[in-house]
């Protein structure tokens, strides 16, 4: 794929030498820079499936999600309306490719390494400014040709030739759009934020893209599908007018005019004219003030930021809210070692929000998947249906989903290394320092979520549930420390996360799959045969005990315990 | 005297492959002991088996008379130990990660406090302890590994390559501090390949080259009445090829004819 792209890309090689660039330079830092984006993660597959594929398919594997992406947009095409559909064929794609380059883009724009390898190095400016140029553009051909390719080829199936001609004209208008909104986006953050908090919005902004990705694929297929949205016109949207993607679709009238009234026709020059300002514009003013910026990004000096607040003074309130709770969950000085640590690493590591954080969000996407499974109600009827249901508790063990990205990363980290203090610091029973750090991560990420889980059952279903968000909860912890004891008997951040695990997997992915299945049938059946309540007392009674006894057992882990699960794993 | 560690016919392999050869190494009290030897030589495995952190290797180690695997964890507690290269939670504080630290030696928060804040000012750090890490050159860094390793109050210092990174002014308070240690009756041994200094502050010189002790003696007893520096003896001990040829083809390398 790299050779194919390097080369197609170089083909033009008497240009760039005319302009001033060593070719041999070119294909040489052309390759490696290709070469490091196939081994670096991507937004899409950020998903821990897509870390253990083999690295150098990463580009094979962008291309691959792109194409379904692709695939995804087509529906809106498929309406009656053909400008309605284009224009939110368009706008999907222009939201969706501008999150992608917010969330992405960064790591090969400001790629501040260049600094200290490339720039030492006796290669002339044209050279550099060419390859920078042209990864660029490789990038984005890489996203945008697999992403556009099921839209083409609907668009010259269902409407002719012609239209098959002015498609990429409409994608290539997209991509300056898009580059516009993400220099702007870019720009905004520089201006609003410090240098060095860039990257943690950065950050954000993946993880955003990430929930809005997981909704798009459950949700817009349902919302397509129903009968309003078959309907729809897009003369029913006036204020579209105002949106450069509703411009670009109006160009498709130069393909087929006849349909459509002659002030569509006339909107539709603002699609040349509208991406020609925009690319003016970046230019001119985003740029360059764009560059600047960028180069604060990664020489946030030391010595540049004021002495903060000493001990003595202190920050108290919110940061030391942690010590607190250290000290009341905590009864040893190692489970407060452990507590602290894990607390204050969750907070700030990014790898760890953008592995975490979005499984808060596909909960509730999920649990909206769920209950709109019935095609034949409205959304009304739906809501209005959902008391009666016994949906509720699906809802409270679905907030189990972030309890496994939560414990993975919990004893996974990059810095896995600095966990040798724990080998040479005199810790009897290193499980209560584990303990402490599952106490943070709980109290700290699956306690706050379940609150509110728990809030909307009681709002929704009444105070009778009150039974079922206890059973719940013991169930779940069960579940977790569970998985701990079994699977991640590990410090916390003591361990890396391997592409493969060796030895008895099977019988561990069984056992976390089973154990909350197992356990939520239980409840469920509980719910459904109402004779059966008392049951329910019962199974608190018998998970509590099994918690008790986990709970034990992972606070007593001992050293022996630690290495053979570092051997086996 | 009688000696606070003293190692005796150890040995550690990995596979087939002999990284400790029946080491015999008396250690006493209140001696800044040098400890040298090529890379590979199995320093980095002595140093992990005093700190508790190897167990599964054969011969006995005692301290003060004591076998260790009896009682890693006094052990651990008597041991400070600032590790080469070493890793540590850089998205912390220095407050936060000594804090951390001085939890996992059972440190009094009050203690620790007082501890941090002291040796932080003297290493012109203080400042700096409310700051994160990672933004911390590699100097930095060290003085907080530093402080970490003697936070504790250790009789026995374990010291390797602690002067990475410093900056010429810091060398001097860490080459003075060992002295103070000394003093005090503590015990500082002490990695390195910087072979004018380790000349310089110790009291003996112990040199290991594959696996065995080929030398421990103080640097006058090396010397053998010569002026030869340590780093010529080192070089007579451990190799027999003549450095002065190896550079020589190196640049040779370079001349294409």
């Amino acid at each position: 794929m790299n050779k194919l792209l390097l080369f197609l890309f170089l083909l033009p090689k008497g240009l760039y030498r005319s302009l001033g660039a060593d070719i041999n330079h070119l294909k040489a830092i052309l390759k490696v820079k290709l070469m490091l984006d196939d081994r670096r993660p991507l937004s899409m597959g950020r998903a821990p499936q897509a870390k253990k594929k083999p690295i150098r398919f990463m580009t094979a594997l962008g291309v691959f999600m792109s194409m379904i992406i692709g695939f995804m947009y087509i529906l809106p095409l498929m309406l009656g309306d053909t400008i309605m559909g284009l224009w939110l064929y368009a706008t999907v794609f222009l939201l969706m490719f501008s999150f992608m380059l917010i969330s992405d883009f960064s790591t090969v724009l400001f790629d501040t390494r260049d600094k200290t390898i490339l720039l030492p190095r006796p290669i002339n400016e044209r050279t550099l400014l060419l390859s920078r140029l042209l990864h660029m553009f490789i990038y984005l051909f890489r996203i945008v040709f697999p992403m556009s390719l099921a839209g083409w080829i609907f668009m010259g199936a269902t409407k002719g030739w012609l239209a098959a001609i002015w498609f990429p004209f409409l994608v290539l208008m997209l991509t300056i759009v898009a580059l516009f909104l993400v220099n702007a986006c870019y720009l905004l953050i520089l201006r609003f934020a410090k240098p060095g908090k860039f990257k943690d919005i950065v950050n954000y902004f993946q993880i955003a893209f990430s929930i809005f990705f997981f909704a798009c694929i459950y949700l817009l297929p349902r919302v397509i599908d129903s009968q309003d949205f078959q309907s729809l016109k897009h003369t029913d949207f006036e204020w579209a007018i105002l949106t450069p993607t509703y411009w670009l679709a109006a160009s498709f009238t130069w393909v087929e005019a006849d349909k459509l009234s002659s002030a569509t026709q006339w909107i539709s020059i603002l699609a040349v004219l509208g991406p020609a300002i925009l690319v003016w514009l970046t230019i001119k003013y985003l740029s360059p003030s764009f560059s600047k910026g960028i180069a604060n990004i990664d020489t946030v000096s030391v010595e540049a930021e004021t002495p903060k607040v000493t001990i003595q003074t202190g920050k108290k309130s919110a940061a030391q809210l942690y010590l607190k709770l250290a000290n009341w969950l905590n009864a040893s000085a190692l489970g407060k070692a452990g507590f602290s640590i894990a607390w204050l690493q969750t907070s700030r590591s990014r790898n760890f929000k953008m592995r975490v954080f979005p499984s808060f969000g596909f909960v509730p996407v999920y649990f909206f998947y769920l209950i709109t499974m019935n095609q034949s109600n409205s959304m009304v009827e739906t809501w209005e249906k959902l008391p009666e249901t016994k949906t509720f508790v699906l809802l409270l063990y679905m907030s189990s989903f972030v309890v496994m990205n939560l414990l993975t990363m919990l004893v996974h980290s990059d810095q896995y290394k600095a966990s040798w203090i724990y080998y040479s610091s005199p810790i009897a029973r290193p499980g209560e320092v584990m303990l402490g750090a599952f106490k943070a991560v709980w109290v700290k990420y699956f306690l706050p979520m379940f609150a509110i889980v728990s809030l909307f059952v009681l709002y929704v279903w009444g105070p009778k549930t009150l039974i079922d968000i206890a059973l719940a909860l013991t169930n779940i912890t069960v579940f977790a420390l569970g998985i701990l004891r079994v699977a991640y008997r590990k410090l916390p951040f003591s361990a890396l996360e391997l592409m493969k695990e060796k030895g008895n997997r099977f019988f561990k992915t069984m056992f976390i799959m089973l154990l909350p299945t197992s356990l939520g049938f239980g409840h469920y059946w509980t719910t459904i045969t109402p004779w059966l309540w008392w049951m329910k007392i019962v199974f608190i009674i018998l998970s509590s005990i099994l918690l008790w006894l986990l709970w034990d057992s992972y606070k007593n882990t001992s050293w022996d315990e630690v290495k053979k699960m570092d051997l086996s794993a | 005297m009688q000696p606070i560690i003293s190692l005796q016919n150890v040995s550690k392999q990995y596979g087939d492959n002999t990284v400790l050869n029946n080491v015999d190494l008396e250690i006493f009290p209140g001696q800044i002991i040098g400890y040298i030897g090529p890379n590979g030589a199995g320093k980095s495995t002595t140093v992990k088996i005093l700190t508790g952190v190897i167990q599964d290797y054969t011969g006995t180690v005692l301290l003060n008379g004591k076998d260790i695997r009896e009682d890693i964890l006094g052990l651990k507690q008597m041991i400070g130990y600032v590790p080469e290269l070493a890793e540590l939670y850089d998205l912390l504080t220095p407050n936060e990660y000594l804090h951390f630290v001085g939890a996992l030696y059972h440190l009094p928060d009050a203690i620790i406090k007082e501890r941090s804040t002291k040796i932080l000012q003297s290493f012109g750090l203080f400042e700096h302890i409310d700051q994160r890490m990672d933004s911390f050159s590699k100097g930095m860094r060290q003085k907080v590994l530093l402080t970490a390793g003697i936070l504790h109050n250790p009789s026995i210092v374990i010291l390797d390559e602690p002067m990475s990174g410093l900056d010429a002014n810091a060398v001097i308070v860490v080459k003075e501090l060992m002295q103070v240690l000394k003093q005090e009756g503590k015990t500082i041994f002490y990695c390195s390949h910087m072979m004018d200094v380790v000349e310089k502050v110790s009291d003996r010189i112990v040199l290991i080259d594959k696996g065995s002790i080929i030398a421990n003696d103080t640097i006058e007893v090396l010397r053998e009445g010569s002026t030869h520096s340590l780093e010529k003896i080192f070089a007579q001990m451990t190799t027999s090829e003549n450095l002065n040829e190896t550079a020589g083809n190196i640049a040779q390398a370079m001349n294409d004819k």
